[in-house]
């Protein structure tokens, strides 16, 4: 995905400021470093200990006090609260301050905070530079104040020396395109698309599979209301499908994408459905290829001309053609090949909402007998079995009755390393899933309302039912007489096939330490595996959209706590089990939390990016055009003709408007005439200076 | 007055991109790991930036080595990776006419949650420092 | 009165209430945040740190707070109680009631030397009564406003304070409470938690031990703002060697009437184990749990570290904590998973898990029902979770049931964007449907 093209500056950075700040217009007029004296306030901030624990603050704020051209130097708890950012607000009004440079936790969080507080205060916002003296020294180099004091110190001495060097810049202001992507079909990303819509916020939505409703489609009730899934889905399903503003892509995946917030430019493929409506049912009936049905687990079988179930929107048949081999249908007398006829849609669009959801955890071959045993199921199997099971009075499993269910958490979750196999990619699951506690539970208590004779044997590591209304599901299975277990996380339960001739054809052994470290072995006829979940395989739109994965494989927020919807890319968010193990309640949450992100950034009309493009000095450029030859993007910088002294030259010009700022230009210039504005070879190289020099009076610490 | 434990130590500065490498060392702050103090983080935006005179011109000011952490094939920016690529190995070369240790600048692609990596490669530079000692020691006359 | 017209109504200046402002506000719609305490910022402006990422709370609240007062759609009204709400065609008419801060709010600068030269000392709430506080001051260090506020219940009336402050008529002794009123066409409750008394349960102390102390205590001994500097136990300012967590102190609890489960205490016992780690390199820390719940993202990872780091977990409810002679107090346990062996252990320091419990009961004003867990009733929790059975009222944060900081934040954005939607369908006018006895009267100020 490309950075954000560069426009020329629409408005004075001046008018970005909140209107209770006004200011009278001579205030307004910036220093440019040329006229004005250099005035520096540095401030080191203690992080409310985080970094104060480490690096002597008050010992650095003194040193640098000393240094060139500050003319204060201060130190508070927490910089970032509004009694810090008041400091240095008065001392730009006061003291005339016209840099600032800050010692403190890393840019990514409050850069942007800073930056409005200095414009607040009358300065431009960009003659400001931010040292992260906490995640790159306090909280690296814990056993050395030392060396932690004498690396902030030459740190910010540094930012000082580029802090010299800065020049005012403004904002780039670009016009957002009023139009939201959804890429998923799940209640995330329904949700979201409803949310936005209702905003006036026009959405196009995307879905993979011919069908919506992803993974709640196939649950049968909810806790904790124990309403019933496929409703409360359906209904909101009709909204989104009723609501004027949303346009919604079945069998539709996203192909590229490019641009940057507020004018991403997409491309959707859409597969055709496969079968006209007039033929569809004749075409599922005449079709004889089967494929395991995945809404069912496996479970049953599924033509590949299919509903994904009964009530399912779209409700018209699709072809599934990953799996269509092409067979020829008999309908109506005819003999008919179905053809796939893949469509393309450019949009225009303004944000993303990422809602792709999860795969359950799918156990190893042999991981509790799973895949070896035909008596081992997961969860999400158990759950499905049940539904198939109907209104019958009896639970039978490979035509045997049911008596006995072994039910094992944390499958695929809480694993540790060295004790479970790692996963593909040589990690272990070591988080919690989070939702299979109270859904393990929430299902044996249904259990044993529909089935009261089966003996329910829960083998457990924590119970975790946390949530508002989850609780009761523990107390109530307790009260149902389910018989609870604990093992301990390295001690892994083993299920085997009984031996022939027993009464029950598996056997579950653990250790179980509510009875002191008892081991145990339970006859069963049934082993569900609480399975946790996994992200999906996502890999391409990953690399579309230059978002990243956290270490879980989930994709990461930006900061989990100041920000737990938004993605390190502007205009790109997360809602629902795409970021991590979450149960419908909090999806639903997730998605209207994406929703009014997404509604903050196009509902004014435009967003606002930093103004890092490439300026040429044209005293220094003599034409040479080895810019032009080594920029990759089209139409970013072009060599123009000019008149000089009479003569016709060839100068450098960048198109703002197409510059990411990547510098690749500077490198390439034989005369150092080109630079990226905030990013300077010359303000490089001060800082190269201070972190190669031999620093007087570095900081003592005692 | 020198009381600082700085100087009796090389210097390795690293630049970092904000897509890759920072955020990496950002991450490893996160986890609380511990590495050697002399090491100073640039931020940057794409290291295709720097021409090779900016690198030849730390070391003769005294940084004793040099480590980008750049994000390879996650560059956001079309080119930047090759091109920082190809300026490197003139860099080698220049590197080598100088009389400086080739190994003072390493190209490495970090990501955001790369700890492991980025520990490895900030502990192997500092070991190498230890073994060939302070850049200016090694420079022959400057070009 | 003030007659004051705004978009949406917030009540609680929590870090629900302020990301629902911003995320209202950040649209474009007018938000007028009513706190009842004098500053913006909760509960979680008094913690220490957050898990799993060990920010320091300042660090994520104080922007939060910053951004609040400096959003130019968002007014505050700190020192403010909603006294009644109205339905009517336009939305609801809100009568709101400013406490007198005794102190001119337009002129005061927060140079806090009234503070310090107050005579009177009183037990600090914001520091759980361990540190002391002024009968007039600013709340707290980083408090929004950084305005002083005078308890006039505990003023001499000295004058004192009027002498040293540079500002004329700042200080004003007759001040009285004033009423006025917000119309607007939305509201979101956000009005937050308290904690599981620590007198609560018997078989605990009854809140008469020397040495058991809370949770919330514990973050303000470990604060970086903290009253002493460092961890001592409150009977006698000893550094505790031996620290003893009783998890599940007031929840999932049938004797005290509170079943539910309080979703972040097993996370902040660990939180504080690995904080009193550092502070306390030598002590010993152990947390006697039913079942440690680490949920969320990072959480056991978090845990795992915590383990790894020598926190001790031992399962096993305790029973009963009583005190020896030398104030140590004493939890009397079984052990699980050690031969079922009933003990009893001395340790220097105790600090109960404490629950959470529901905040103000938003019944008698807002006309929204709580359920039987005491927290607002959320009508469909798996269709729209911020909504209540009154159209155009939203619940968002610990007023819709225990959560921690993170969920918190995500509900406040799902709040913000059901108002946002509420007020768009209602652009043109409120459908009244208020019936007849429904309606109050209320007379003018």
């Amino acid at each position: 995905m490309d950075m954000p093209p560069r426009f020329l500056p629409m408005k004075k950075w001046s008018l970005l400021m909140p209107e209770k700040h006004d200011l009278p217009e001579e205030e307004i007029a910036q220093d440019s470093p040329s006229e004005g004296e250099i005035r520096v306030g540095v401030y080191t901030c203690h992080c409310g200990g985080n970094i104060s624990d480490v690096v002597n603050c008050p010992a650095v704020a003194d040193v640098l006090s000393k240094v060139d051209n500050v003319i204060v130097s201060r130190t508070d708890m927490s910089m970032c609260s509004d009694a810090g950012q008041s400091l240095i607000e008065k001392d730009i009004k006061e003291k005339g301050v016209n840099r600032v440079v800050i010692g403190a936790c890393a840019p990514s969080l409050h850069e942007q905070t800073f930056r409005g507080t200095i414009a607040r205060a009358g300065l431009n916002p960009y003659y400001y530079y931010h040292v992260g003296i906490r995640e790159q020294d306090s909280w690296v180099h814990h056993d050395d104040t030392q060396s932690a004091s004498d690396k902030a110190y030459r740190l910010m001495t540094a930012g000082i020396a580029k802090a010299r060097l800065l020049k005012p810049l403004e904002t780039i202001r670009l016009d957002a395109e009023q139009h939201a992507l959804v890429i998923g079909g799940g209640v995330a990303g329904l949700r979201s698309a409803y949310d936005i819509a209702r905003r006036g916020i026009r959405v196009t939505l995307v879905e993979k599979s011919p069908f919506l409703g992803g993974r709640m489609s196939q649950l049968e009730h909810l806790f904790p209301t124990g309403e019933t899934a496929r409703d409360t889905l359906h209904d909101l399903i009709k909204k989104v499908i009723n609501h004027p503003n949303i346009t919604i892509f079945t069998g539709a995946e996203v192909s590229s994408v490019k641009g940057y917030v507020g004018d991403f430019k997409v491309q959707i493929t859409q597969q055709s459905r496969g079968v006209s409506d007039d033929i569809a049912e004749a075409a599922m009936a005449a079709c004889t290829t089967e494929v395991p049905d995945e809404y069912n687990y496996g479970l049953t079988k599924r033509k590949v001309i299919y509903q994904k179930y009964p009530g399912c929107y779209p409700p018209s048949p699709a072809v599934d053609w990953e799996n269509y081999n092409d067979e020829a249908l008999k309908i109506n007398g005819q003999s008919i090949v179905l053809e796939n006829n893949p469509k393309t849609f450019d949009l225009k669009i303004g944000a993303i909402v990422v809602a792709t959801g999860f795969n359950p955890y799918e156990p190893r071959p042999g991981e509790y007998g799973y895949g070896e045993l035909p008596e081992v199921v997961t969860l999400p199997q158990f759950i499905r079995m049940l539904a198939l099971n109907g209104d019958a009075k009896k639970l039978d499993w490979n035509g045997k009755p049911v008596r006995d269910i072994a039910l094992i958490h944390c499958v695929g979750s809480r694993q540790v390393d060295g004790v479970h196999e790692p996963q593909p990619d040589g990690e272990v699951n070591n988080y919690c899933s989070r939702v299979c506690c109270t859904a393990t539970l929430q299902v044996e208590n249904e259990i044993k309302e529909r089935f009261p004779d089966i003996n329910l044997y829960d083998v457990y590591e924590d119970i975790r039912t946390y949530g508002r209304g989850h609780e009761e599901y523990y107390t109530d299975a307790s009260k149902n007489m389910v018989i609870f277990f604990r093992f301990h996380e390295e001690e892994v339960p083993q299920v085997i096939a009984a031996p022939k001739g027993d009464t029950h054809p598996a056997l579950v052994r653990f250790t179980d330490h509510l009875t002191y470290g008892t081991e145990l072995e339970i006859a069963v006829d049934l082993v569900v595996l609480a399975v946790g979940m996994m992200p999906r395989d996502i890999d391409y739109l990953i690399q579309m959209l230059k978002v990243s994965r956290g270490t879980d494989r989930f994709l990461l927020e930006v900061h989990p706590k100041l920000r737990p919807v938004e993605t390190a890319v502007t205009g790109i968010v997360l809602a629902g089990t795409a970021q991590g193990p979450m149960n419908i309640q909090e999806s639903v949450s997730a998605a209207g939390a994406a929703a009014a992100k997404v509604a903050g950034l196009l509902g004014k009309g435009h967003v606002e990016l930093d103004p890092f493009v490439a300026q040429v000095d044209m005293e220094k450029c003599d034409g040479t055009g080895a810019c032009v030859e080594v920029c990759s993007y089209e139409d970013a910088i072009a060599l123009q003709t000019f008149t000089v002294d009479g003569s016709q030259v060839q100068r450098a010009v960048v198109s703002p408007a197409n510059c990411v700022g990547c510098g690749c230009c500077v490198s390439a210039c034989p005369n150092r005439a080109i630079d990226v504005q905030g990013w300077e070879l010359e303000q490089y190289e001060a800082m190269v200076d201070v972190f190669a020099m031999d620093l007087p009076g570095l900081v003592e610490v005692s | 007055m020198m009381t600082g434990t700085e100087n009796k130590q090389p210097k390795i500065m690293i630049l970092a991109t904000l897509s890759g490498g920072y955020a990496g060392a950002d991450s490893v702050g996160q986890l609380h790991e511990d590495y050697p103090s002399n090491t100073y983080i640039l931020p940057v935006m794409c290291p295709c930036m720097f021409p090779e005179e900016f690198y030849l011109r730390a070391f003769e000011r005294g940084i004793d080595g040099i480590i980008i952490m750049y994000s390879g094939t996650d560059s956001p920016y079309k080119g930047g990776a090759e091109r920082t690529a190809e300026l490197v190995n003139s860099t080698y070369k220049m590197m080598k006419e100088r009389g400086i240790d080739t190994r003072r600048l390493r190209l490495t692609a970090i990501c955001t949650v790369c700890t492991k990596p980025f520990l490895k490669e900030v502990n192997q530079m500092d070991e190498l420092l230890d073994e060939i000692g302070f850049v200016k020691e090694e420079i022959a006359v400057p070009a | 009165m003030d007659k004051l017209k705004y978009d949406a109504l917030v009540v609680g200046g929590g870090i629900a209430g302020m990301q629902a402002s911003l995320d209202l506000a950040d649209q474009g719609y007018t938000v007028a945040l009513v706190e009842k305490e004098p500053s913006i910022g909760g509960k979680m402006i008094a913690l220490s740190k957050v898990f799993p990422t060990l920010d320091c709370c300042s660090c994520i609240t104080t922007p939060k707070m910053s951004a609040v007062a400096h959003h130019e759609n968002i007014r505050l009204f700190t020192y403010c109680e909603v006294q009644a709400v109205v339905e009517n065609q336009d939305g609801y008419a809100v009568r709101v009631l400013k406490k007198p801060r005794y102190v001119n709010e337009n002129t005061c600068t927060g140079c806090r030397l009234c503070e310090y030269a107050c005579p009177i000392d009183l037990p600090s709430a914001f520091d759980m009564n361990m540190g002391a506080i002024r009968t007039v001051r600013v709340p707290f260090s980083t408090a929004v406003p950084q305005i002083a506020v005078l308890d006039m219940d505990n003023c001499i009336l000295c004058g004192k304070c009027e002498a040293v402050c540079p500002v004329e008529d700042c200080i004003d002794f007759n001040q009285v409470p004033e009423e006025f009123e917000i119309d607007t066409q939305s509201i979101v409750l956000a009005t937050g938690y308290e904690t599981t008394p620590i007198d609560a349960k018997a078989e605990y102390g009854a809140g008469e031990l020397h040495n058991v102390i809370d949770g919330l205590m514990m973050e303000r001994l470990l604060a970086p703002t903290g009253p002493y500097g460092r961890i001592i136990r409150p009977g006698d300012g000893k550094e505790p060697e031996s620290i003893a967590y009783v998890q599940c102190a007031g929840s999932r609890d049938e004797t005290l009437g509170v079943e539910y489960c309080s979703r972040v205490c097993c996370m902040y016992a660990i939180k504080q184990a690995m904080l009193i780690s550092g502070s306390l390199p030598l002590a010993d820390v152990t947390i006697y749990y039913m079942d440690m719940r680490a949920f969320g993202k990072g959480y056991e990872q978090f845990y795992q570290n915590a383990k790894a780091m020598g926190v001790e977990f031992v399962k096993g409810k305790v029973a009963r904590i009583t005190e020896d002679e030398d104030q140590n107090p004493v939890v009397r346990v079984e052990l699980i998973e050690d031969g079922a062996r009933v003990v009893e252990r001395t340790y220097d320091l105790i600090v109960l898990s404490v629950g959470m419990l529901p905040g103000d009961n938003p019944e008698p004003i807002y006309r929204v029902p709580i359920a039987g867990d005491g927290f607002v009733s959320v009508l469909s929790p798996n269709s729209s979770p911020t909504e209540t059975n009154r159209p155009g009222i939203f619940v968002t944060g610990t007023a819709g049931g225990p959560m921690d900081i993170v969920d918190s934040i995500v509900t406040a954005g799902d709040a913000a964007i059901e108002t946002a939607a509420y007020i768009e369908a209602h652009k043109n006018g409120h459908a009244a449907q208020v019936p007849a006895d429904e309606e109050m009267e209320f007379t003018h100020a």
